[in-house]
């Protein structure tokens, strides 16, 4: 390893420890790491904005710039306030059925959407049914965010790290959804069952206050039906192009900016609204952290790393898949799974490859990672970006949730969801494989 | 015209008020915020009348403000009347309240130089004090945006009186106007 590459390692494990610490603004110290890399010489600029290999990643970044664009439309409907309140009156103030019902949308909502949205839609109108109910709401803000990043993992748009992995490996939309939607179900329906013994069996219904919930004017939260109508329209076009972007050969970052571009156009509304909710902070975050890591690739440094791990995997991708999913839930439980991903998944593609007709022994370390990032995040207060979100929420609200209350409940989780998804990488691409 | 002309005495409040207190006192004098006194009478914050308001809004309103549509208006007034059960040293305490430094400004501080502190601090109404600290009133908004007027030549009976009369006076219960005077 030359001067400049062993400069660019001690570069990346700076900034790496920096963002990890969580004392600077992850952006700033992203984009101060990319600055480094560039003033070092480990990366020019023409690689770092046009390099598909080394640069940074527009494929990413434009695809959450369209879908937040998107959300920021749809939220000015209503439309999320109107589904939890009429979930809450569907289950009739009952607090078990409430929180499954609120478990249901979240996920369903965050395998569509960016899960710090999502969070930021569900949290208030929950904290609004438990205050009706005279229930204490941290049980329902637990098992929704550790429900959205378990929901997130099932889709390519659901969780950061997928859109990331799905970029890197060359993995669609319905290759996402086929190889680990199947798995989510099921781990949403334990964690059902785990929410029972978590929390369910201690909430006690009280009918007095579940006519509070009734009482509640669920049409009067929907604002604006007909932006409503057709911003579902735009939606499920946007799904079907997701759906069908391996055929048509239209990038999701393409659709997502075409769907936000429609409803820019069909909303009306001033650009102050539709843009208040890109998180512009994020977006710079992403870039630095490619422009971080393609100085690694660029130097050789991943390559080097990729090749050690190959020989010491020697053919065996069971314990490399099983490795990578254990790992990577550990790893993301006490660093941002983001910059873990973006590191990782150019290491997972010198090894094995983009995805595109890989055997299933060799695509298992890809989907390995997906899994390890995206649950590993339930883990801890910090572990995805949803959690810092749910917790900030709670303690403005007066209902703090401390870091051990919320590692009590993640860690069992986290523990569970890993090792229903063991077996699922073991059984899937090895045993029934051939 | 100078602070000490346009200066009011205006009710104030203690840490002890509770909210509802406090929203009455408000409603009643028509102020534009509150000014919070210590045990010796003497000002040391300023508190914005929007936030009085915002007491009823829970947190989760504040971030969504959708969520407000869903409350019928049984449910709204329960919302109003957890003000009774918290006081204003209490919601200060709890950051659910911010107090504004005090904005002051000196007697003889003209319009010119009250706009500007008003102005800079988003002060709906600022207190005039000596160079040693004593208390001689409070200007409203309203009293100066009057001065404003007056001097740019809007001249009007309602506008004098607003100038001649004290807040205190003109929260005095309703009597029919005399001759010539209409009530503001």
């Amino acid at each position: 390893m030359g001067v400049t590459a062993l400069l660019a390692v001690a570069v990346f494990v700076s900034a790496y420890v920096l963002i990890a610490t969580e004392r600077f603004n992850r952006a700033v110290v992203a984009l101060g790491g990319a600055a480094a890399m560039v003033a070092i010489g480990a990366i020019r600029g023409e690689q770092a904005f046009f390099s598909a290999e080394s640069g940074i990643d527009w494929n990413v970044i434009f695809l959450l710039f369209g879908m937040m664009i998107l959300v920021g439309i749809l939220r000015t409907t209503g439309v999320f306030e109107y589904l939890a309140i009429r979930a809450a009156q569907q289950a009739r103030g009952r607090p078990f059925r409430m929180m499954v019902t609120l478990i249901l949308i979240t996920a369903v909502a965050s395998a569509l959407l960016d899960n710090v949205t999502t969070m930021l839609l569900v949290a208030p109108v929950t904290l609004l049914l438990c205050e009706r109910l005279a229930i204490d709401p941290v049980p329902f803000l637990l098992a929704e965010v550790m429900s959205s990043n378990i929901g997130g993992a099932a889709t390519l748009i659901g969780d950061p790290p997928n859109i990331i992995i799905a970029s890197r490996a060359g993995l669609s939309f319905d290759q996402f959804l086929g190889h680990l939607a199947p798995l989510v179900v099921v781990l949403l329906a334990a964690f059902i069952g785990m929410a029972w013994l978590l929390w369910g069996r201690h909430l006690r219904y009280d009918a007095e206050r579940a006519e509070q919930i009734m009482r509640l004017k669920l049409d009067d939260t929907i604002t604006d039906v007909r932006l409503l109508r057709r911003m579902g329209v735009i939606l499920a076009l946007v799904m079907a192009g997701f759906v069908t972007h391996a055929a048509t050969h239209l990038e999701p970052s393409v659709i997502a900016l075409l769907g936000a571009g429609a409803a820019i156009v069909v909303s009306r509304l001033d650009s102050h609204t539709y843009l208040e909710d890109v998180e512009w902070e994020t977006l710079l975050f992403f870039a630095g952290l490619f422009v971080m890591v393609g100085s690694l690739v660029h130097q050789g440094v991943i390559g080097s790393i990729a090749s050690s791990v190959s020989t010491a995997l020697e053919g065996h991708y069971l314990v490399g898949s099983q490795l990578i999913l254990g790992g990577s839930a550990v790893l993301s439980a006490v660093v941002d799974n983001i910059p873990f991903v973006a590191t990782m998944s150019p290491l997972v593609l010198d090894v094995v490859g983009p995805a595109g007709g890989l055997a299933p022994q060799h695509q298992s370390l890809w989907w390995a990672l997906a899994l390890g990032a995206d649950l590993g995040g339930n883990a801890t207060a910090i572990g995805a970006s949803a959690n810092v979100v749910v917790t900030g929420i709670a303690r403005r609200n007066g209902h703090p949730i401390s870091f051990w209350t919320f590692t009590k409940y993640g860690l069992p989780v986290t523990a569970m969801t890993i090792l229903l998804s063991a077996p699922y990488l073991l059984l899937r691409y090895f045993v029934l494989a051939g | 015209m100078l602070a000490i002309d346009l200066a009011e005495q205006i009710p104030t409040v203690s840490y002890q008020t509770t909210g509802a207190e406090a929203a009455r006192v408000v409603a009643e004098y028509r102020l534009s915020g509150l000014v919070v006194a210590d045990e010796h009478q003497v000002p040391v914050a300023v508190i914005p009348g929007s936030q009085i308001l915002a007491l009823i809004l829970p947190a989760y309103i504040t971030e969504d403000p959708t969520l407000a549509h869903a409350f019928d208006e049984a449910s709204a007034d329960q919302m109003c009347a957890r003000l009774n059960h918290t006081t204003i040293g209490e919601l200060l305490e709890a950051d659910e309240l911010t107090a504004m430094s005090l904005p002051s400004v000196l007697p003889q501080d003209t319009v010119v130089e009250i706009a500007s502190v008003m102005v800079r601090g988003h002060h709906p109404l600022i207190v005039v004090r000596e160079a040693d600290g004593t208390y001689r009133g409070t200007v409203m908004m309203s009293r100066v945006l009057a001065a404003v007027a007056t001097a740019a030549g809007q001249d009007s009976a309602l506008i004098r009186r607003r100038l001649e009369r004290d807040l205190i006076q003109r929260g005095e219960p309703w009597a029919p106007p005399a001759a010539g005077e209409q009530e503001d």
